[in-house]
C-alpha cells in the first residue's frame, strides 16, 4: 500500500516536472519576449543595446540552462513577479487558487447532488418518461457549450431580471458588517458561474449513475436482500449505490479536471478572479512568470486529484489490491 | 386412434413461401446495426439534423445567391439591426451595380437614360445621370419606374436584377459590423462542422495506428506508448490548448512551411486539438487489439505466413471499426465544443472568417443591444453537438452485442 503511493506520487512529481519543462518550453514559443517589450516601450533602444540586455538577463542562454535556472528559483521559493500586476507572482496565485477551488469544488458537489439522485431515480425506473425527460436533459447538458450557457444565464438573470450579478466576485467598496454579510454578498456572485459550470458534469454524473446502478441493482444480493425483507431504502442505499459508487468515483475523479479546466473559462465570462482566468490574461499579456506559474498549478491541481482518485478505490473498493 | 388425434383442429404450421424466404434471409451485421439504429428514434432525428447542416453547409454560396447576400458585406450604418429586417442598400453599391450596367451594356444604358427623362421619372440636368438618379429610388419605386419604360424585356429584367440590390433582406438581421447573421452562421457552419469532422477523422486515424502499434506489439513499445496517453489524458484540456493556441507558430521553422497559407487559424487549431484528442481511440483500439491478438482468425493468418501489416490492415482493423465509429461520432461533438471554446477565447478560428465560436467572441460585450447574436450561435453549436452525440449514442447501441435482437 504505501510502497504504491509512493510510487504513484514518485510518478506524478515526474510528469510534472516533464509537464514544466515542455510548458518552459512553449511559453518560448509565445510571440514577444521581456527584450521585445522593453524595445516597444523605448524608441532609443540600439541594436547593442537589445544584444547587451539579452545576454544580461540570460535569454540567449540554450532552452535547458534557463529552465534550470527558473526552476532553481522556484525551488527557493522565488515565484518571480508579475509584469502586469507589478507585485509577486507568489502574492496573486493564493487568493486566485483559492477563488478557483470554492468555485470548482462548490461545482462539483452542486452537480453531484443534482445528479446522483436523478441517476439513481432513472436507474430505479429505466424507460420511464422520467428516464427519458432526464436522458435527454444530460444529452443536453453534455453537448451544451458551457461559455455559452453561461453567456444566457446573464442574459436572463443579470440583464432582463435583473436579480443577479453578471460578473465579479463580490461587490465592489462593499463594507461588510459581519461574516455573514459577506458569505451572502459573495455567494450571490458565485450563483451563475456555479450553474454554468455545473451543467456538463450534471449530464455526464447522471448519465453515468444511471447505467453503473443499473448495473449494481441486477446483482444477485440485491434480489437477496429485497428477499429478506429489507426496506426499498435500505436495498437502494446500502447495497445498490455502494456497489455503483465503484465506477462512480472514477469518473468524478477524472471529471474534477474537467471542471478545474472549465473554470478557465467559466471565470474569463464571469470576470472571476481565479487562476484560469490569471493563466488567460497572463498569456493574452504576454506575463511569463504569472502563466508559467498558473499554468503549472492548474497542471499541478489536475493531477493532484487523479492521484488521490487512485487512492481513493481502496477506500470505496477493499478489494482493489495495490500492486 | 388416429382418427381421434386428427380431430383436434391442425394448428397451421405451413408458412407461405414469402414468410419462409423472410426469415431464412440472411443479416448482413451492417444490416443489422443499420435495423438497430434506426429503433433509437433521437438518433435518427439526430442523424438527420446532420444531415441537414451538411446540406447547409454545403450550399452556402447558393443559399447566399437566393437571398441576395453575402457573408462579407460590411455597413457600419446598420448595425445590430432586428431579425427580419430589410435594409437598403448604401448609395455607393446602388451606383457601383449602374455603372457596371453601363459600362458593360453601353448602348441600352444610352437608351434607358433617355426613356427615364422622357418619362420624366427623374428631372437630371445631364442625360447621363439619369440612371444614377433612378438609383437613388428605393426598391419599390425603382421597380415600378421600371414598368413604364419603353424599352424590351431584357433590359428591363437586367434593370429589376439592379434593383434587387438596392435592399437587401436580412432574417436574422446584422451583427457589429452590419454584416448579415444569418449567411455569416451559414458560413460558420462550414467552418465548425469542418473543423470538428475533420479533427475528429484524423484523432481516429492517429488513434488507430498508436493503438495498433501498442496492442498489437505488446511490451516495452505498449507501456511507452501507454505511459504518453495517460499523461496526455491527465492534462487540464482548457489550459494546456489555450497555452499551445497561444504560441507563435512561425518561430518553429518546420511547422511554419506547411501552415503558410491563408487558412493558417483553421489548420494550426485542427492541428492542436488533434494533438490531445486521439487518445480516448488508441486506448479503445488497443484494448480490443489485445483481445483480437488472442484469436484463433489471427494465429491462422500468422501461420499463413501473413506479415504484421496484413494482420493488422486486413484482420484487425475490419473488428475495431464499429467502436471506432462510435467513438469518431462522438468526437466530432466535442471538437466543435472546444473549436467554439477557443475561439471564443480568440485563440482559435480568426476573424473575419465566421465560426461559431469566434461569432460569440464578442457577443459577450454585445448582449445588451444584439441578444440574438449572442444566443443563435450557441444554439447550433448545442444542436449539432447534441445531433452528433445521440448518433454516437445510437451506433454504441446497436454494435453493441447485448442489446441486438435478432
Amino acid at each position: 500500500m504505501i510502497n504504491f503511493i509512493l510510487r504513484r506520487i514518485v510518478q506524478t512529481l515526474i510528469v510534472i516536472v516533464i509537464l514544466s519543462y515542455v510548458c518552459f518550453g512553449l511559453m518560448n514559443l509565445m510571440p514577444g519576449d521581456p527584450v521585445e517589450l522593453m524595445i516597444s516601450s523605448n524608441p532609443k533602444i540600439t541594436a547593442n543595446d537589445v544584444i547587451r540586455l539579452r545576454s544580461f538577463y540570460g535569454l540567449d542562454q540554450p532552452l535547458y540552462k534557463k529552465y534550470l535556472s527558473w526552476a532553481g528559483d522556484i525551488i527557493q521559493g522565488d515565484l518571480g513577479y508579475s509584469r502586469t500586476y507589478r507585485i509577486p507572482v507568489g502574492d496573486m496565485m493564493g487568493p486566485a487558487l483559492a477563488y478557483t477551488l470554492i468555485l470548482s469544488i462548490l461545482s462539483l458537489g452542486f452537480s453531484l447532488l443534482v445528479a446522483i439522485p436523478l441517476g439513481i431515480l432513472c436507474a430505479l425506473k429505466p424507460n420511464s418518461k422520467v428516464d427519458y425527460l432526464v436522458n435527454l436533459f444530460s444529452f443536453a447538458g453534455i453537448s451544451v457549450p458551457s461559455f455559452w450557457l453561461g453567456i444566457v444565464l446573464i442574459i436572463i438573470f443579470a440583464v432582463n431580471l435583473n436579480i443577479l450579478p453578471a460578473g465579479g466576485y463580490q461587490t465592489t467598496g462593499m463594507q461588510y458588517e459581519s461574516w455573514l454579510d459577506e458569505i451572502f454578498d459573495k455567494a450571490k456572485y458565485l450563483i451563475l458561474p456555479v450553474l454554468s459550470l455545473s451543467i456538463q458534469s450534471i449530464g455526464r454524473f447522471s448519465r453515468f449513475t444511471r447505467s453503473a446502478m443499473l448495473e449494481a441493482m441486477r446483482n444477485d444480493f440485491i434480489r437477496t436482500a429485497k428477499a429478506k425483507g429489507l426496506s426499498a431504502q435500505v436495498v437502494i442505499w446500502k447495497h445498490g449505490f455502494r456497489n455503483a459508487l465503484m465506477p462512480l468515483i472514477t469518473i468524478i475523479a477524472l471529471s474534477f479536471s474537467s471542471i478545474f479546466s472549465g473554470a478557465l473559462i467559466t471565470e474569463q465570462l464571469f470576470a472571476y478572479p481565479g487562476v484560469g482566468r490569471l493563466l488567460y490574461s497572463s498569456i493574452i499579456g504576454n506575463d511569463f512568470n504569472m502563466a508559467m506559474i498558473s499554468f503549472m498549478i492548474s497542471v499541478t491541481m489536475v493531477l493532484l486529484m487523479n492521484l488521490i482518485a487512485d487512492l481513493l478505490y481502496g477506500v470505496v473498493d477493499p478489494r482493489v489490491s495495490y500492486k | 386412434m388416429q382418427t381421434s388425434t386428427h380431430s383436434t383442429p391442425p394448428v397451421n404450421h405451413t408458412l407461405s413461401k414469402n414468410q419462409i424466404a423472410e426469415l431464412e434471409k440472411v443479416q448482413s451485421l451492417t444490416q443489422i446495426i443499420f435495423a438497430q439504429f434506426k429503433e433509437h428514434k433521437a438518433a435518427v432525428i439526430g442523424a438527420y439534423t446532420i444531415l441537414f447542416f451538411i446540406l447547409v453547409a454545403l450550399s452556402a454560396p447558393l443559399i447566399g445567391k437566393i437571398l441576395g447576400v453575402n457573408s462579407e458585406n460590411q455597413n457600419v450604418f446598420h448595425r445590430y439591426k432586428a431579425p427580419f429586417s430589410t435594409i437598403s442598400a448604401g448609395i455607393d453599391t446602388r451606383e457601383t451595380a449602374v455603372r457596371n450596367y453601363i459600362q458593360e451594356n453601353p448602348h441600352e444604358a444610352i437608351l434607358v437614360q433617355t426613356e427615364l427623362l422622357k418619362e420624366e421619372f427623374v428631372t437630371s440636368a445631364h442625360a447621363e445621370d439619369a440612371l444614377y438618379d433612378w438609383a437613388r429610388y428605393e426598391k419599390r419605386k425603382a421597380l415600378a419606374a421600371i414598368r413604364y419604360l419603353n424599352v424590351n424585356e431584357n433590359i428591363k429584367s437586367d434593370l429589376r436584377q439592379i434593383a434587387k440590390k438596392f435592399e437587401t433582406f436580412h432574417v436574422f438581421g446584422t451583427d457589429e459590423l452590419g454584416r448579415d447573421v444569418l449567411m455569416r452562421l451559414i458560413y460558420g457552419t462550414r467552418i465548425s462542422m469542418g473543423v470538428g469532422i475533420l479533427v475528429a477523422l484524423s484523432a481516429a486515424l492517429i488513434g488507430l495506428l498508436i493503438g495498433a502499434i501498442a496492442g498489437y506489439y505488446g511490451g516495452f513499445i505498449d507501456s511507452a506508448l501507454m505511459r504518453i496517453t495517460d499523461a496526455l489524458l491527465s492534462l487540464p484540456t482548457i489550459p494546456v490548448l489555450i497555452v499551445v493556441c497561444a504560441i507563435d507558430l512561425q518561430k518553429i521553422p518546420f511547422v511554419n512551411s506547411i501552415l503558410s497559407t491563408g487558412s493558417e487559424s483553421i489548420l494550426k487549431l485542427v492541428f492542436i486539438l488533434c494533438i490531445f484528442s486521439w487518445m480516448p481511440v488508441s486506448r479503445l483500439v488497443r484494448a480490443s487489439i489485445l483481445s483480437l491478438r488472442e484469436r484463433e482468425f489471427i494465429l491462422a493468418s500468422k501461420t499463413l505466413g501473413a506479415t504484421d501489416f496484413t494482420i493488422i490492415t486486413r484482420h484487425m482493423f475490419p473488428n475495431v471499426i464499429a467502436p471506432l465509429l462510435v467513438s469518431v461520432t462522438l468526437g466530432v461533438g466535442e471538437s466543435i465544443l472546444f473549436e467554439a471554446a477557443l475561439s471564443f477565447l480568440g485563440l482559435g478560428i480568426q476573424p473575419p472568417t465566421p465560426s461559431w465560436g469566434n461569432m460569440l467572441f464578442n457577443a459577450q460585450e454585445l448582449i445588451y443591444q444584439a441578444p440574438l447574436l449572442a444566443i443563435l450561435p450557441g444554439l447550433l453549436i448545442l444542436f449539432v453537438t447534441i445531433s452528433f452525440n445521440y448518433v454516437g449514442d445510437g451506433l454504441q447501441d446497436a454494435i453493441d452485442p447485448k442489446t441486438i435482437k435478432r
